[in-house]
């Protein structure tokens, strides 16, 4: 089916992360927030100006996620965050918005494909036993290039 | 199943299993400092993760005065108790299933009433009295469920991550009875078949009384030790002939 236009709901959204061995995989989820990017507003308004005035400087992404805990192999939360938490090497991030059907390339997704300098870290992962649910926090690191919205799947 | 929910989780502290008096734990957390790495000519905000913060969060319970019961062995706080959160996957926790375990500080013991007479006691964070404070992860894998074990261990392991591993790793153990001493030790291999099974080196608890409830978390001698592939647990009898324990291991990553 090729590449469609309009609205959509979250069961055709997904979420891709590297794993410690570096394949992209896509974990299950049931919340992902902070996709995009916030810029800091500097404020430099003067007593003269009439109305109060900004400029953006760096933009930060921060991307929480949560979902059941999963040990599927290759591909479960656990089996996958787990082993990249505290990690420093830059993961591939995507989220893949499919709009009325599973994502295919064309349509909506937000993430960086990772290089030596590019890319996310997981700096949080947290198991709710008494829910069957997991946490995980996404920073990105030192020197990365910023993550964008695009219609091709990150690598 | 690889999913699953709170009926199949098993609390072990110091020996003793608390899994009949608990009614919650948690959350089982692993959360870095981000230190802010951003500069002036960054296209975006970054950060490096800096020191782990490992939580068993609090435990939740009912009070229950027996002889291995949660006020009998968790009523004086200010102590480090290990603790292994053993996740079984919609079934009772199994060899291979995924375990969390530290040593941890207990600050408190609280009871509280609400029909039933509850206590809560919070592990909020790692001890540093522990012997592992070297590794940062708490997320390992079971070895060896909470079982009587009466022979030694013929039968192949568990692939815990799909490649041996240069840095170390640290093995954790609860003892909840036996009837005399015993050596609990974790072995690796290259290929999963019981005769190319070997002692990891450092992983073993030496000659212990295991008529007393005791737990602790062994390192490997190095923290650059080579872990083959597959893991697997290991008891040697002394004077013992049955011992009831569970095990797991913490494999490094980096």
């Amino acid at each position: 089916m090729a590449a469609q236009t309009g609205r959509t709901t979250q069961k055709w959204v997904s979420f891709y992360v590297k794993d410690s061995g570096g394949t992209l995989r896509n974990i299950p989820v049931d919340s992902i927030n902070g996709v995009g990017l916030t810029y800091d507003e500097v404020e430099l308004t003067a007593f003269t100006d009439a109305i109060k005035g900004v400029l953006p400087a760096h933009p930060d992404c921060t991307i929480t996620i949560t979902g059941p805990f999963d040990t599927t192999a290759l591909t479960g939360s656990h089996t996958v965050l787990s082993g990249i938490v505290g990690g420093t090497t830059p993961l591939s991030l995507d989220v893949r918005v499919g709009i009325r059907h599973d994502w295919e390339s064309g349509e909506p997704q937000f993430g960086i494909t990772s290089s030596a300098t590019n890319g996310f870290l997981c700096t949080e992962y947290q198991v709710d036993v008494n829910a069957g649910k997991y946490s995980a926090k996404f920073r990105l690191a030192p020197g990365s290039a910023a993550p964008a919205w695009g219609t091709t799947a990150e690598t | 199943m690889p999913r699953t929910n709170n009926k199949w989780t098993r609390v072990y502290i110091g020996g003793y299993d608390l899994s009949g008096n608990a009614r919650q734990i948690g959350p089982l957390a692993l959360t870095y400092d981000e230190a802010d790495m951003t500069t002036l000519a960054d296209e975006v905000k970054c950060v490096l993760p800096a020191h782990a913060q490992v939580s068993l969060g609090t435990l939740n319970a009912v009070l229950d005065n027996s002889t291995s019961g949660i006020h009998t062995v968790l009523s004086s706080p200010g102590q480090m108790q290990c603790v292994m959160v053993a996740i079984g996957m919609a079934a009772e926790p199994a060899q291979g299933n995924p375990v969390f375990v530290g040593e941890f500080e207990q600050s408190g013991y609280n009871s509280e009433q609400s029909g039933g007479v509850y206590v809560s006691a919070p592990f909020e964070s790692s001890s540093v009295r522990g012997n592992v404070v070297e590794y940062e992860n708490p997320f390992g894998v079971l070895l060896r469920p909470k079982t009587a074990t009466t022979a030694t261990n013929n039968a192949t392991g568990v692939d815990d991550y799909g490649a041996a591993t240069s840095f170390g790793g640290y093995m954790t153990y609860q003892v909840f009875a036996g009837n005399g001493t015993a050596t609990i030790k974790v072995q690796h291999a290259s290929t999963n078949t019981d005769a190319s099974f070997a002692d990891l080196s450092g992983c073993t608890t030496g000659v212990i009384n295991c008529s007393t409830p005791s737990a602790g978390c062994i390192a490997t001698t190095l923290r650059t030790t080579t872990v083959n592939r597959y893991i697997r647990w290991q008891i040697v009898f002394g004077t013992a002939t049955s011992v009831t324990f569970a095990l797991g291991f913490h494999r490094a990553l980096r």
